[in-house]
């Protein structure tokens, strides 16, 4: 299989004792429990997985690797990028409008919930190219509220 | 005489920490929940539980009716509400002692005027307590808080009268600033406590957060539980907390002590309080400054309970249910130290960017010192709806950097995937070595955020736990279902000592 994390991609075997081959480095790993594991030497692992993703905790610190199958493509990076919200919240303020230049960092939406201020930053250099939402919309996570191009 | 049934008027880990003191004080506790929380574990801890509305806060939690009502429906003879929530209204202690439920905590008139930030300083100012500069516009429009603003002096620090938190506080540096930051403090105080008054104060750079536990009785008697140092906050909110403070020298300890159970008094206190002071400078020469008061129990009393011995939640119950103090003020000692991290569903690299979803593994660590409060479990989920604390992580020991080692070996056993938390940012914060030197201030996190939000890359052991991932007990697709364990796995740490 092929792991990926922010860095680049691993090409990742599962040898037959269980130990582990990434890019050609073997890994010892036991399984103690469900989703705890001894690793390397000393390492003490917790780990699940959620679609593609693995979520793995080792010495107090989290990581996010994605797991793809042999086979599989991976998905083509765009430029363009759609801000949504992260969770149901309510939209406080609209700082750009169709047209708006914006870098990377700047607030294009404020919303509120859990009783915080949230701003919605971009993503990307680009020209907004269409906002979705108004002060007081209830919007829900997933969905688009400005476009980036 | 204690009470038969008391209704506890909250959810998550403080309801669990209620529903335990019921329980060991041979009271019959009622939980209630709204619709997010159908099955949570602060629903199992209790002997019963109504259901009280939908899942905003406003309709279940926040609702003085649907809680009183539960409260009569099940027979109730007093009511705990926890912190948050209605804690701290004084409508709704007083409607509790209207219908003859005891309210656990202090008399709605306290609350009230302890709550006014306005009223409070007032009152401190009288009693001769230090106070921060500051100045209420009576001209409450957004030009007449920047006026004010301008008059105590740049920089300042305009907060909501009615607030707590952080939330409806804004630094504001200059003029130019004021014109958007006095509209984001109203809106945050109005949509948080539904009132937009403003104050100004002079802002105190870099303080320390120190605040006493004090605790009054009916019978007219008042002592203070030594002091906790809260200085480390992100957006205004306590992160850690621990006592005794590192900063106060014995000199100002004492005078801390004095100035606290001098602010009880003039509040006529009963039940369990915090004086909350801002502490500048350092050694004997520092000075504090009466912040506010919370007419509640803390968050953070876990520390205080660890390191003077005592359960605050039963001297509650006992003074509530008219008896004495269950100490006197030289009957309470200090023993070791004690620190508390709270684990909160949040993603430090963002801001702290409150964080909701599913609970698919979640460990507690356990050990020597160590104490976790919490109010979810594994394969649980974590709403949208409410505070994101997860769970309250303290650890005790003889010496500070004893409890410091003892809750940082802890956290780094505190798995919780699934949801960004902050346990790595709080191993960050304890392994710093200006925090184990005891150098800390309510900015700090600020000032040393790159540092502390540098993430490490994956180690090869992670990439290889990544690999073997597929075995968790809970996954978030729903459709895979758990790998049974190797019984050779089983068998081979038959005897190990984990």
């Amino acid at each position: 299989m092929i792991l990926r994390d922010s860095r680049g991609e691993y090409r990742v075997t599962i040898e037959q004792d269980g130990r582990v081959s990434i890019d050609g480095t073997i890994v010892a790993a036991t399984v103690l429990a469900p989703g705890e594991l001894r690793v390397g030497d000393t390492g003490h692992a917790w780990v699940c997985a959620s679609g593609d993703a693995r979520w793995v905790f080792l010495d107090g610190e989290v990581f996010e690797i994605e797991v793809q199958p042999e086979g599989r493509r991976r998905r083509a990076v765009s430029s363009h990028a759609s801000l949504s919200a992260p969770m149901p919240a309510t939209v406080v303020r609209v700082e750009v409008s169709a047209g708006t230049v914006v870098r990377h960092g700047d607030t294009l939406v404020v919303l509120e919930a859990m009783k915080m201020e949230l701003p919605i930053r971009a993503s990307v250099d680009g020209t907004v190219t269409a906002v979705h939402c108004k002060p007081g919309d209830l919007v829900q996570p997933g969905v688009a509220l400005i476009d980036i191009a | 005489m204690m009470f038969r049934r008391l209704l506890i008027a909250n959810r998550g880990e403080i309801a669990i920490r209620i529903a335990r003191a019921c329980r060991e004080e041979g009271i019959e506790s009622v939980a209630v929940y709204s619709e997010a929380d159908r099955g949570a574990p602060h629903v199992r801890a209790a002997d019963r539980a109504v259901f009280i509305g939908p899942a905003p806060a406003t309709e279940s939690y926040l609702s003085t009716s649907a809680i009183i009502d539960a409260a009569r429906a099940t027979a109730c003879d007093a009511v705990h509400p926890g912190y948050g929530f209605l804690s701290e209204n004084p409508a709704f202690a007083r409607q509790c002692e209207q219908v003859g439920l005891t309210f656990v905590g202090p008399p709605a008139d306290i609350i009230e005027r302890m709550g006014s930030k306005i009223a409070a300083r007032q009152l401190m100012i009288s009693a001769g307590v230090p106070v921060v500069p500051g100045l209420t516009a009576v001209d409450q429009s957004d030009e007449g808080i920047a006026a004010a603003a301008g008059r105590v002096g740049f920089p300042v620090l305009v907060k909501a009268s009615a607030g707590g938190g952080g939330k409806g506080m804004r630094v504001v540096r200059d003029h130019e600033s004021a014109r958007t930051l006095i509209p984001a403090a109203r809106r945050e105080a109005i949509a948080s406590f539904g009132d937009g008054t403003l104050y100004v104060e002079r802002l105190i750079e870099r303080p320390r957060h120190v605040e006493v536990q004090v605790f009054g009785d009916t019978h007219g008697r008042i002592v203070h539980l030594f002091e906790r140092e809260c200085s480390i906050q992100r957006r205004h909110q306590k992160v850690i907390e621990e006592s005794p403070s590192p900063a106060l020298t014995p000199v100002v300890r004492d005078a801390m002590g004095a100035a606290a159970l001098a602010a009880a008094r003039a509040a006529s206190y009963v039940n369990a309080g915090t004086i909350e002071f801002l502490l500048e400078g350092t050694g004997d020469a520092a000075h504090f400054y009466f912040l506010e008061m919370n007419t509640r129990l803390q968050v953070e009393h876990p520390v205080t309970e660890a390191v003077a011995g005592v359960d605050l939640v039963r001297a509650q119950f006992a003074v509530a249910a008219g008896g004495g103090l269950p100490w006197t003020q030289e009957s309470l000692t200090r023993r070791g130290h004690a620190i508390e991290c709270r684990v909160y569903a949040e993603d430090p690299a963002d801001g702290f960017l409150p964080q909701a979803g599913p609970l698919l593994l979640y460990r507690e660590p356990a050990g020597p010192g160590i104490r976790v409060d919490s109010g979810v479990v594994e394969g649980g989920s974590v709403s949208v709806h409410y505070d994101p604390l997860l769970a309250k992580l303290t650890a005790w020991g003889e010496s500070r950097d004893a409890a410091i080692a003892r809750a940082a070996s802890a956290l780094r056993a505190f798995p919780v995937l699934g949801i960004l938390t902050n346990v790595p940012f709080l191993i960050r914060l304890l392994d710093h070595p200006e925090i184990r030197a005891g150098r800390m201030h309510t900015r700090f996190i600020e000032e040393h955020a790159s540092e502390l939000l540098t993430v490490p890359d994956p180690p090869l052991e992670a990439l290889a736990a990544a690999a073997l991932g597929g075995t968790a007990p809970h996954t978030g697709d729903g459709n895979s279902a758990p790998a049974a364990p190797d019984p050779w796995n089983t068998i081979r740490d038959w005897g190990r000592d984990r």
